[in-house]
């Protein structure tokens, strides 16, 4: 077995583990008892970690395409054929026709690499990170409010909270440590108010669970937000804080009576909610994806940081994947540089222009939904994709595959030969986090240390030596030695500048400093209502616990891949019989954008007037059924609560 | 020097003792990690033994029956060859504790009893248990006490170590030991009837150190008899993860999966793999009907194993050794000093008083 631990590459909790490498194989895996998040314990996908990355189906060789078929070829072919590519496409239509799309799965020394590949070295604004398709939008709304775009506590302080108010997220099946951290905690006597489309696992632990009809949590947030400043529930320096009158005025047509008909919750659940919450503290705030991919999800986020803020409690986003916030930590983002920095400081500018030696434009540039529609219309005509399976994970699927089709020039990065891979013009096979050195940032901000604990998989290559290639091709230099880059990094971000390999190497790791800026209150005016007649039910899209992302990685490990083997969709039994459809039997779900069809089940925890449809089985993906339409501030993509109509297949 | 033979051996020479067995065989010993971690893995040199460790939440059940190990090679077009890859090195397991030694007795009866599992078997065949006495519980979810295997053992070690300060208390327990005792034997003297009486003293105070309690026998009676209400059940079952590390971490569990990985041109690898009882997809049959359907039926299939008489009978024993990895490992309270405890405890509310006339069963 390997001395040292190394850092799972599944979900954000980083949990550290051990494992005996016996060639191109996984002998042996357990946790590390010390860690402060693991202790001992693993979830499912932990535990299997390695046969989803080891699966038999890994790229061994780069790949370029050959008429229609893609053809094993070597590094230096791949990597030419990008290279010149980029540059013709670059000097025809100018570098802002490339756009570069990075992975929240790679580590930090990678994110950071791959902002510097895409504006220093090819010089497009277009650079983004996969976290726009599941959760960018707490950023800007983070950034406005607590200051802070990231958990304000760690995991294990979860276990002391007086009351945790949950939105939006399955988070047992999700972030089993979040989870487990909250069952401690009630037993602990802290209250658990969820609101959630569905009954999930959080239901047994929470003392309220509110069922919230999908896409209306805007307006049961302005109620609470407003019961609480009415009922002066709120803490002692409240009133005080910037924004405190906005916000008041702002909710001020937020009505307890019309909320049942809106929202499906009562007015007294609301008030009971609000002095729960306000009576048991500190007060956590958490929520999930089905918050931060609703329509307004911006707005939701700043509605539920307000809420922490007036009761004087924390935030902790529950971030799915595993380096989420390094990714955005790193300046993988279309705007905004390392360390959160915008564009639009001169001062910010000027530092990263003298770092990366290049010109930063002011402007923001696409962001990668708005790089895969305009793959489609010609505005981008080279796309980079490293380590995400957008065909499945953008919205409109149909039309993001046609785009992804269409352009001019595709080079994906990946494990496996993923939907998005098979599109490419050249795919570059990228090794997993056991065959790399590098960091990764946990939920809790904690910079952790991944370890090469085995040799990479056929030719595979780390990501960042895939991004140095790329850059000496195009006659740039980019480190392609972790620790290297961790160190300008440190250099440069304030937040990362007591990391060093050195000290990882003696200790598991610090959470980065958060700083000392003063926190302020968001206004929340109300959103417009979205009915759509032909289209009268709701979707509820969430994951299976024993799946992970689009499934690139989980669903190479047997025991995941064996748990849910068909796909299917949920409806109540009410709903079944209205629409006079059979359980078993094949259902089509359609909306404005696309359908699919799915095996009915019955299921009385979701609510009526929603359907569940558990996300990426082997290529189907409910999100054929997302319009594309984005919030409008972060741009991450709605792809909860659309509004879709389900009948029987004939 | 004979099997029983009780003898001492002094803690300077402890390194040249498992020295000189080295050259005949590997030793497995816990060894330190990052942070403070202990896992039982190969070792170099017997320095690298932490002889005083705390947790270990990796059984050493592992290098009986490895987590994922590769049994065979065949071939499946042309001419059908198979190629057998079982490993079976000689190895000596120095420090486990008294849980863990009954716990791999378990599984040798287990793997000899009908079919006998020869990768198993090769493996137990060429391994010696150096035991080592816990003079207190490692860990505050130990409960060996309860389940009659520790803190220290009566039999089924083949050495068996009790740390007596200076020196270290060397029993002989089996023919095994005996042989694999002899390299090192002129470091043995015989032990003073002074080593006894601390001996006895050890065992009094580790008996009174538990701080978990499990009791068996009313839990038993109530799963034995599918007494507990399937309501008990899926209730426990709505709080599991799902991560099956109750069954992974368990050193009683035997269930495994065997998968074929192919290496190209007609030729695959079996594997075998640690499985468990707690996924569905452990007991879903080709027609996709589930004996196990739901999360609470399957911790009820973990415990109907683990304390029934139905498998008492079967295995002469309980399929607990009271490790307490279950309960560091469950990221909720499905270990078993809970779970009995649940059972125990609120069954009176479920329970109609009996109809059946005494003395009828």
């Amino acid at each position: 077995m390997i001395d040292l631990p190394t850092t799972c590459g599944f979900c954000s909790c980083g949990c550290a583990l051990y494992v005996e490498p016996v060639g191109n194989r996984i002998a042996a895996l357990c946790p590390s008892t010390n860690h402060p998040v693991s202790t001992g314990r693993l979830c499912i996908k932990g535990w299997n970690a390695t046969p989803s990355v080891t699966g038999e189906n890994r790229l061994r060789t780069p790949l370029v395409r050959k008429g229609d078929k893609l053809e094993p070829a070597s590094w230096e072919e791949a990597i030419s054929i990008t290279s010149t590519k980029l540059r013709q496409i670059s000097s025809k239509s100018g570098p802002h026709s490339i756009g570069v799309i990075g992975s929240a799965k790679t580590t930090n020394e990678e994110c950071y690499s791959l902002a510097k590949l895409a504006r220093g070295v090819i010089g497009t604004p277009n650079i983004d990170s996969a976290c726009r398709f599941y959760d960018a939008s707490l950023i800007p709304a983070l950034l406005e409010t607590t200051r802070v775009p990231a958990s304000q506590i760690d995991i294990n302080s979860i276990a002391s909270a007086g009351s945790i108010l949950i939105v939006g997220s399955n988070v047992m099946d999700q972030l089993a440590h979040v989870g487990s951290r909250i069952q401690d905690a009630v037993e602990n006597g802290c209250k658990v108010v969820a609101v959630d489309s569905r009954v999930s696992r959080l239901a047994p632990q929470a003392s309220m669970f509110l069922n919230s009809r999908p896409g209306t949590d805007l307006a049961w947030l302005r109620v609470l937000i407003r019961t609480i400043i009415d009922r002066q529930l709120y803490a002692d320096e409240v009133p005080e804080m910037r924004g405190f009158e906005e916000l008041r005025n702002s909710v001020g047509d937020a009505e307890l009576k019309k909320l049942v008909d809106e929202c499906g919750i009562t007015g007294e659940a609301i008030v009971e909610a609000a002095e729960a919450l306000a009576k048991n503290k500190p007060v956590v705030v958490m929520f999930g994806l089905g918050v931060l991919q609703q329509p307004e999800s911006t707005r939701i986020v700043k509605a539920l940081a307000d809420v922490a803020i007036l009761l004087g409690g924390s935030v902790m986003p529950l971030r799915g994947q595993n380096n989420a916030q390094g990714a955005s930590d790193l300046g993988l983002a279309h705007d905004l540089l390392p360390g959160y920095m915008s564009l639009l400081d001169a001062g910010a500018r000027s530092k990263w222009e003298q770092m990366w030696k290049c010109v930063l434009p002011s402007e923001p540039g696409m962001d990668a939904a708005r790089m895969v529609r305009a793959c489609g219309s010609g505005e981008i005509e080279a796309l980079l994709i490293f380590g995400e399976n957008v065909a499945l994970s953008a919205p409109n699927t149909d039309q993001a595959v046609a785009a992804l089709d269409k352009v001019e020039f595709l080079a994906v990065a990946d494990m496996y030969l993923t939907q998005t891979a098979e599109l490419a013009d050249v795919v570059f096979p990228a090794c997993s986090f056991l065959e790399k050195d590098g960091t990764f940032t946990n939920i809790e901000r904690r910079v952790q240390r991944v370890r090469k604990v085995m040799e990479p998989i056929g030719e595979s290559r780390s990501d960042l030596s895939i991004i140095g290639a790329l850059a000496s091709a195009l006659g740039a230099s980019l480190s392609d030695d972790p620790a290297e880059v961790m160190a300008e990094i440190a250099g440069s971000v304030a937040s990362y500048e007591n990391v060093s390999y050195g000290s990882l190497d003696q200790s598991w790791g610090d959470q980065w400093p958060m700083e000392g800026a003063e926190t302020r209150l968001a206004p929340i005016p109300a959103a417009e209502s979205r009915e759509e007649p032909d289209y009268p039910m709701r979707l509820i899209a969430s994951r299976i616990n024993f799946h992970q992302q689009t499934g690139t990685v989980a669903s190479r490990s047997a025991v995941l891949a064996r748990e849910y083997p068909n796909t299917f969709a949920e409806m109540s039994s009410a709903d079944a019989e209205k629409l006079r459809l059979r359980p078993g039997n094949p259902v089509r779900i359609s909306s404005k954008s696309g359908s699919l069809t799915r095996r009915l089940v019955l299921s009385d925890s979701v609510m009526a007037g929603c359907v569940h449809v558990p996300f990426f089985f082997g290529g189907d993906s409910p999100n054929v059924l997302a319009s594309g339409e984005c919030d409008p501030v972060s741009g991450v993509p709605v792809y909860k609560a659309c509004a879709v109509r389900v009948e029987a297949v004939k | 020097m004979n099997v029983g033979d009780t003898l001492v051996l002094k803690k300077s020479d402890v390194t040249m003792f498992f020295a000189s067995i080295a050259h005949d065989m590997r030793l497995v010993a816990p060894k330190r990690r990052f942070g403070g971690d202990v896992i039982f893995d190969v070792v170099e040199s017997p320095k690298e033994i932490a002889w005083d460790y705390g947790h270990d939440v990796y059984p050493p059940k592992r290098f009986l029956l490895p987590h994922y190990e590769d049994m065979f090679r065949y071939q499946a077009n042309g001419d059908v060859r198979i190629e057998d890859l079982g490993e079976a090195p000689k190895q000596a397991i120095v420090g486990i504790r008294s849980c863990d030694v009954m716990a791999i007795r378990f599984q040798e009866k287990f793997f000899a009893s009908q079919i006998v599992d020869p990768y198993y078997k090769a493996r137990s065949d060429n391994t010696v248990l150096f035991s080592l006495v816990c003079n207190k519980p490692p860990k505050k979810e130990c409960f060996c006490i309860c389940c009659d295997s520790g803190p220290y053992l009566d039999a089924g070690f083949d050495v068996e170590m009790t740390d007596l300060g200076d020196e270290y208390l060397y029993r002989i327990g089996s023919e095994k030991g005996l042989k694999a005792t002899e390299p090192g034997a002129f470091m043995l003297e015989p032990a003073k009837p002074e080593a006894f009486a601390q001996r006895k003293r050890i065992e009094l105070q580790a008996d009174s150190l538990f701080r978990t309690e499990a009791y068996f026998a009313k839990a038993i009676m109530f799963i034995s008899t599918n007494d507990v209400p399937d309501k008990v059940w899926e209730e426990l079952g709505s709080t599991c993860f799902r991560c099956a590390a109750c069954t992974n971490l368990c050193p009683v569990c035997t269930c495994y999966t065997v998968d074929d990985r192919p290496e190209g041109e007609g030729a695959f690898v079996r594997c075998r793999s640690w499985d468990s009882c707690q996924f569905a997809g452990f007991t879903r049959e080709a027609s996709d009907h589930n004996p196990r359907p739901t999360f609470g039926s399957r911790v009820q299939r973990r415990f109907y194993h683990k304390a029934s008489y139905q498998y008492i009978m079967r295995d002469g024993t309980h399929g607990c050794v009271g490790c307490g990895r279950c309960v560091s490992a469950c990221l909720t309270k499905l270990d078993v000093p809970s779970v009995l405890k649940r059972i125990r405890r609120s069954m009176p509310e479920y329970l109609e008083p009996r109809k059946t006339p005494a003395g009828e069963v």
